[in-house]
């Protein structure tokens, strides 16, 4: 068993243990510790010598989606002050459930895709799209503003994976600009977090507030 | 070409003079590409065909449009513009970038980042509303976009012959796709963007992104940061059509074309407020646009002439109700009503708003979309033409009947009994005079670069 596929596998299990965690803070550093194992993936798929281009990628991808990211959501949630359970609309147990389902729906749909050519075949397309399908289902089920953005964020975590066995197809300015973009929106949520978190400071109690408080 | 690139650093500067003379600018250079092409830059990166010209086009266009609007505008506004002129700039380049990237990948960039620059500026008056609409608009289409990218992936897979997701490199090995890894990035493609351009199924973000965001942002993002995404629809029919999918595409791209005629037709009949019910009519227009494509021939012909039109319909549309909704403080039919007796100037441009964006004789709307419905009619799709007239006429009446009710009610004092303004008139007249004029005749250039765009894509 290669170390791609362990943190492949590692990939899905955080993603998986995201679901079942209730406290933000633990979810970021959940969240913190997947994108660290992905940013390591490039550099177990060149066999033996780590090229420039390897090294670059997965030490930017390390720096934007490890540290920057994470150290953003903290700094939203210490600002809108907010470590309280996230209350989600399935209960954990039936999270996990509906989150193995879903596993094994991503690697049925995978066994029926066969990859073209000299494409590595390993578990990474499954674990892509078994990160993705979690990531979408911590968006549905979470209530609060913060978890869907951690939720689009483990979207877009199997989606980076899946990017990796087609590292030739794109030059790397281009896998720069997805990772920036990616950060950017992460960047500009956060923000908009804060807005939101303002405004409901500024028109607590007031009666002018719509009915939609979830976001705090 | 080298001129494009002085738009990326801009930022930062809030004079609303020095955005309209950036504006003007855009538009003199891109005016000059329709005399001399620019050749490719950036290894056949960045290329402006007739497609990406006719987009460039129209965005530089409601650049000039806005940039002059906002002077009038921000006579009024108190807030202060730093932030969105910035965004605006940032916006300009980036849609510049869509326009010219023949990349699937920096397209993709290029298309996000248009989103990322664009949610600052819905949430411009900064309140609940505007805050949870853009929330909304960024959650719905960031995840849209991240399908798109998982769908520019399934491509690169279903093009690993070719090693790069250059345009012309895919076209050219087209025959050589791997088909069905091709079908799964298209339906993820088409739902990506169609998700940007607010399609009937994904359109959930539009009424209130449209309807809380000012007039200037939401002329942008119906006329500018929607055909962007229609652009790349376009690319993907581009690729369809050479490799053979382009029934299985057609097909995708006609029924939801059609379900983004039904749900406004539907849903503003009972509409109230007057911006919602103009987003409304953005989701029934880029159905027609996905139509025309989907029907091929004619209707492509159509659906690129339909892409000049709607942006400045939308002019028209968004700018009046815009300038209504600074006056009034309000778009809501119960507050705002009889603006004939208070304001005639601006209920004569609601009126011409009403009669473009329904595609009313003699505006280009209308022909454009007798274009399509005759694409429809040509192919044999009589029950669809049949479909397309009766939603085109129920939301007609749905729209005349909130305006009329808007300009004729029972008048409503406004909050601040403010003046008309010149620049504000000066736009939106001059939007109304081109779509007239475009409607009863078609300068030789624009057609000639309309028919080498339909050839491009082939159908």
């Amino acid at each position: 068993m290669s170390w791609i596929d362990v943190s492949c596998i590692l990939a899905v299990f955080l993603a998986l243990s995201l679901l079942a965690t209730h406290r933000i803070v633990g979810m970021i550093k959940i969240f913190a510790l997947q994108s660290f194992f992905l940013s390591l993936v490039p550099l177990f798929m060149s066999a033996g010598a780590i090229s420039g281009r390897t090294l670059t990628l997965s030490l930017v991808t390390m720096a934007f989606k490890a540290v920057l990211a994470p150290s953003i959501l903290f700094w939203t949630i210490r600002h809108i002050s907010m470590r309280s359970e996230v209350k989600p609309i399935l209960g954990f147990g039936t999270s996990i459930l509906c989150g193995s389902v879903l596993i094994a729906v991503a690697f049925w749909i995978s066994l029926s895709l066969r990859l073209p050519g000299k494409l590595v075949p390993s578990l990474i397309l499954p674990c892509s799209l078994a990160t993705m399908l979690l990531g979408f289902m911590t968006m549905v089920t979470r209530t609060r503003a913060i978890t869907q953005v951690l939720g689009y964020m483990v979207i877009e975590n199997g989606i980076f994976l899946f990017a990796l066995s087609l590292l030739d197809a794109m030059p790397v300015f281009i896998e720069m600009g997805i990772l920036l973009d990616i950060f950017v929106a992460v960047f500009v949520m956060a923000i908009v977090l804060n807005h939101i978190n303002e405004e409901f400071e500024r028109t607590r109690g007031s009666s002018s507030r719509p009915k939609w408080g979830e976001s705090n | 070409m080298g001129a494009l690139v002085v738009w990326l650093p801009a930022k930062a500067m809030f004079r609303l003079w020095l955005l309209w003379a950036m504006s003007l600018g855009h538009a003199l250079v891109v005016a000059s590409f329709w005399l001399r092409r620019p050749v490719p830059e950036w290894q056949g990166y960045l290329v402006l065909d007739p497609l990406g010209l006719i987009l460039l086009s129209v965005v530089s266009l409601l650049f000039l449009f806005v940039s002059f609007f906002m002077i009038g505008y921000f006579q009024h506004e108190h807030s202060g513009n730093r932030t969105f002129t910035s965004c605006l700039f940032c916006l300009l380049s980036m849609m510049t970038l869509v326009s010219v990237s023949y990349h699937m990948g920096l397209l993709w960039v290029a298309i996000e980042t248009t989103t990322l620059f664009s949610a600052p500026l819905i949430s411009f008056h900064r309140n609940w509303e505007t805050l949870e609409a853009t929330w909304k608009y960024l959650l719905v289409c960031s995840v849209g976009i991240a399908l798109a990218l998982m769908g520019t992936f399934f491509l690169a897979i279903a093009a690993h012959d070719a090693h790069t997701l250059l345009l012309p490199a895919i076209l050219n090995g087209a025959s050589s796709l791997s088909l069905n890894w091709l079908k799964l990035s298209v339906i993820f493609l088409f739902v990506g963007y169609g998700c940007k351009m607010g399609l009937a199924p994904m359109h959930s973000w539009k009424p209130k992104a449209y309807g809380h965001a000012t007039g200037m942002v939401t002329v942008l993002m119906a006329g500018g940061l929607t055909q962007c995404s229609f652009l790349a629809l376009i690319r993907v029919s581009q690729i369809c059509y050479k490799s053979g999918l382009s029934d299985f595409y057609a097909s995708i791209l006609i029924f939801t074309g059609i379900l983004s005629l039904v749900v406004p037709a539907i849903f503003l009949l009972g509409e109230k407020n007057i911006k919602r019910s103009f987003a409304f009519s953005s989701v029934e227009h880029m159905g027609l646009l996905v139509l025309g494509l989907g029907l091929g021939g004619v209707g492509i012909f159509g659906a690129l002439f339909h892409m000049i039109n709607n942006a400045l319909a939308k002019v028209v549309m968004f700018l009046t109700a815009g300038s209504m909704a600074q006056k009034y403080g309000s778009s809501n039919a119960h507050e705002v009503r009889g603006v004939i007796h208070i304001y005639p100037v601006t209920c004569v441009f609601l009126l011409l708003g009403l009669l473009a964006g329904t595609g009313m004789f003699p505006f280009a709307t209308f022909h454009s979309e007798l274009l399509i419905i005759n694409a429809a009619i040509i192919t044999k799709h009589y029950t669809l033409a049949g479909i397309i007239i009766l939603c085109l006429a129920v939301i007609f009446i749905g729209i005349a009947r909130l305006v009329l009710e808007f300009v004729y009610g029972k008048p409503t004092e406004p909050v601040l009994a403010k003046k008309e303004n010149l620049f504000i008139n000066i736009t939106i007249a001059s939007a109304a005079v081109m779509l007239l004029v475009l409607g009863l005749w078609m300068p030789a250039p624009l057609n000639r670069v309309l028919h080498e765009a339909v050839a491009l894509i082939g159908a």
